[in-house]
């Protein structure tokens, strides 16, 4: 007689209902599920405003997330991401004001191409350093491209950024059609899905696992044979990659590109995200930048449009830094199992 | 019991007494609107009748950009308690809605979705950044809402990035470049340009580098100096060789910076100093002293009363800005012109509301068509002096002052009227 060792969701998965726990993978999927369908009914049902906030947090949510692949999957506290932000936003900008009419796939392609290039750059000069290091030299070459973008106005239109038309929703021969918020949300959405589910299975295939053993005793890694530095730029390139693809979509959103966004600061909220949200969880990120988006919204509703809200937000942060180092998204993790 | 006061007498007469008839609804029903119809406007102001006009502002009010914001302001409500003091616009009174966009684009456009969704704003008033001005433009246009900015200079916002639905009061660089230039070419041929290296001051070079050829002169270099630049002299000692004058492009505290170390270097003596006015803006002249003494500048309005200057006007709109500026700021800055186009943009955006007798946001279309082509006279509305708002580009053409600076305070040497300022029109409105 063989034994074969025990697959424990296959065998969770097969008992019969009522007798045990949902499989964990039956449990996070109809969660999935849940909150698409929530957030596909939100904009029929929340006013304008709201529609956009949402919106405007998956997008920021999709920035965060991406570098959660960096600091949550990798162990690389990256500064850079503002970079990779706001070249996807001038790259789908170059786009939209270079075709006529303007064309949202291609503002995505060149979206993408700016955030690619600019990651395989900051990639190739920073892998070969760790922690601090490469925290500060991905800072670094981010404040390079806003000092670039800043002076540079000819091309990038200076402090000024640049303004643009928002181009069609448009499935080629099938779909035309101006976007509305409610399209805008959805669109954003299903891009903030797709992203989510790529990452998904990134960080759970064996590529992710060694990101995460580098991440563990990155020396180990090495001896045991992995090519630490090509898995690390690739991490690096996909991280980037995202966080362009949420830049594209915040240009298509708001139809202008600015410099601010390539700033420093942009890459910090980042990070806030992350940790409020919780690391190395990937949906974290996302809660993490609603709930900072959410609190700054109702502090300034709450005690007028002048109110200091970043001090009871540091407060807040750290609160959360001492009380849950897991971030929201592992507390509540905790709090379900317990 | 709580039901018994319905048998009293007093409630049989008012409430079961007749009958509720199609005839009794229309006459009295009529007779109310007849009565609100005789009411005068100021009246239905006065009690509270009239539902107020919501003016949204956006303005910087923490961030960099903060103390401009802050100044902003008070123009805004100067202008704002006028109104009301004298019956609202079309007898409704008007509600500022303020928000702070914090220096930052981002935050901004948030803040005015919630002031266009969530306030119900009819019309914005604002706008201090020129690239947050520039943010929030397609916004405007989107919403179909009046955009009168009241203090973003840069240029492109009337020429390449312009749209129907926004407005400009005040001046530009290409205007005041055409008012200066031939001032500036009498006082030296030769010209060094010395910026803040980023838009506006890029723009505004280009403007001067152009008037200057055009008038006869010449500008044989210039020097960009990063914004924010704290020690400027690795900048400055650079600056040498064969020309007249030295040109400065600056504005906040990188004013108060060029004023200081140009000064410091012994560049002021050894060359002409003139420049941008805003260089020189009252609550700047109070951080250098004399050290500006000597510089000839443009600007639209400055805080003195010589020559044409000494008007009713101006002295009002001094005397109460100074006092509300006294209240917010200990430093007591005098107005500045800040002050005055946020006061002049509500003020003009009020005649172009009355001439279109506008109700809501609905009647923009009717607004615009009002405000194109608007000719204000000087007034205790306009106190700066008359204004034309160009049907072409929604940019308006005003008065420059060209003044020197001596013993801290400033001296009017010319006044270019409007006419002599103008710029063709380089504005193509996309297609409604």
């Amino acid at each position: 007689m063989t034994t074969a060792p025990l697959d424990k969701t296959n065998a969770l998965e097969t008992m019969p209902m009522g007798k045990s726990k949902l499989s964990h993978t039956a449990v996070f999927w109809i969660a999935f599920s849940v909150v698409i369908a929530v957030l596909i009914a939100a904009p029929l049902v929340l006013p304008e405003f709201w529609r956009r906030f949402l919106t405007e947090v998956l997008i920021w949510g999709l920035l965060a997330m991406s570098s959660d692949l960096l600091i949550g999957y990798t162990g690389m506290i990256s500064f850079g991401h503002s970079a990779f932000f706001g070249l996807g936003m001038y790259g789908a900008a170059g786009a939209l004001l270079v075709a006529s009419p303007p064309n949202l796939w291609l503002a995505v392609l060149f979206g993408l191409a700016g955030a690619a290039g600019a990651a395989l750059f900051v990639a190739f000069f920073s892998i070969r350093l760790r922690d601090i290091y490469f925290a500060i030299t991905t800072l670094i070459f981010s404040q390079i491209f806003y000092v670039i973008i800043f002076t540079w106005t000819a091309v990038t239109g200076g402090e000024n950024g640049l303004i643009f038309t928002r181009p069609h929703l448009s499935i080629p021969f099938l779909y035309d059609a101006r976007f509305t918020t409610t399209t805008m949300h959805w669109f954003v959405l299903a891009a903030v899905t797709a992203s989510y589910l790529i990452l998904r299975r990134v960080t759970q295939s064996p590529f992710g696992m060694v990101l995460q053993s580098i991440r563990e005793n990155e020396a180990r890694t090495r001896a045991i044979g992995y090519a630490v530095e090509r898995y690390k730029m690739v991490a690096v390139m996909l991280s980037g990659l995202f966080a362009g693809l949420a830049g594209v979509l915040y240009a298509i959103q708001n139809q202008f590109a600015a410099p601010d966004f390539v700033y420093f600061l942009t890459s910090g909220d980042t990070v806030i995200y992350n940790v409020m949200g919780g690391i190395g969880t990937l949906v974290g990120p996302i809660v993490g930048a609603g709930f900072f988006q959410l609190a700054r919204e109702l502090l300034s509703r709450l005690f007028g449009d002048q109110f200091p809200y970043l001090i009871p937000l540091g407060i807040v942060f750290i609160v959360m830094i001492i009380f849950l180092p897991q971030g929201l998204l592992g507390f509540a993790r905790r709090w379900l199992n317990r | 019991m709580s039901e018994q006061w319905k048998h009293e007498k007093w409630a049989q007469d008012i409430w079961y007494r007749g009958k509720v008839t199609r005839r009794s609804i229309v006459g009295w029903g009529g007779g109310a609107i007849g009565a609100m119809m005789l009411v005068p406007a100021p009246w239905r102001a006065a009690f509270g009748a009239a539902k107020p006009y919501k003016i949204g502002s956006e303005q910087p009010l923490s961030g960099a950009g903060a103390a401009g914001g802050k100044t902003s302001i008070i123009g805004l409500q100067m202008a704002a308690d006028r109104i009301n003091a004298s019956g609202g616009i079309n007898g409704r009174p008007i509600e500022l809605v303020i928000v702070d966009d914090e220096t930052s684009p981002a935050v901004a456009r948030q803040k005015v979705t919630k002031m266009v969704q969530d306030d119900a704003i009819d019309v914005h008033v604002g706008g201090f950044l020129s690239n947050i001005c520039l943010a929030c433009m397609p916004f405007w246009q989107d919403a179909k809402i009046v955009n009168m900015i009241t203090v973003c200079l840069d240029t492109t916002l009337t020429t390449s990035a312009c749209n129907r639905y926004t407005f400009r009061l005040h001046d530009y660089a290409p205007a005041q470049a055409v008012a200066f230039a031939p001032t500036l070419t009498k006082m030296g041929k030769k010209w060094h340009i010395v910026f803040a290296d980023y838009s506006w001051g890029q723009s505004t070079r280009d403007a001067y580098v152009a008037e200057i050829k055009k008038n006869g002169g010449e500008v044989v270099g210039t020097t960009g100096i990063p914004l924010g630049t704290a020690d400027m002299t690795p900048f400055l000692s650079k600056i040498s060789g064969d020309f007249d004058g030295l040109f400065g492009i600056f504005f906040g505290k990188d004013g108060v910076t060029i004023a200081n170390q140009a000064y410091d270097l012994g560049l002021t003596k050894k060359y002409i100093w003139a420049g941008d006015g805003s260089i020189s803006e009252s609550s700047n002249l109070v951080a250098v002293g004399n050290k500006l003494d000597g510089f000839t500048a443009i600007n639209r309005y400055i805080p003195v009363f010589d020559g044409v200057l000494d008007t009713p006007y101006l002295h009002r709109f001094f005397e109460e800005g100074k006092a509300r500026l006294a209240k917010v700021d200990p430093s007591h800055p005098l107005p500045d012109k800040y002050v005055q186009s946020n006061y002049e943009a509500l003020n003009a955006t009020k005649v172009g509301m009355e001439k279109a007798k506008f109700d809501s946001r609905d009647d923009s279309a009717k607004l615009i068509e009002a405000l194109e082509g608007l000719e204000v006279k000087e007034s205790d509305d306009f106190p700066q002096g008359d204004k034309t708002l160009r049907k072409d580009d929604h940019q308006a053409f005003l008065r420059e002052f060209i003044f020197t600076i001596g013993n801290g305070t400033y001296h009017l040497q010319q006044v270019v009227d409007k006419d002599k300022t103008f710029v063709p029109p380089a504005c193509k409105f996309q297609a409604a």
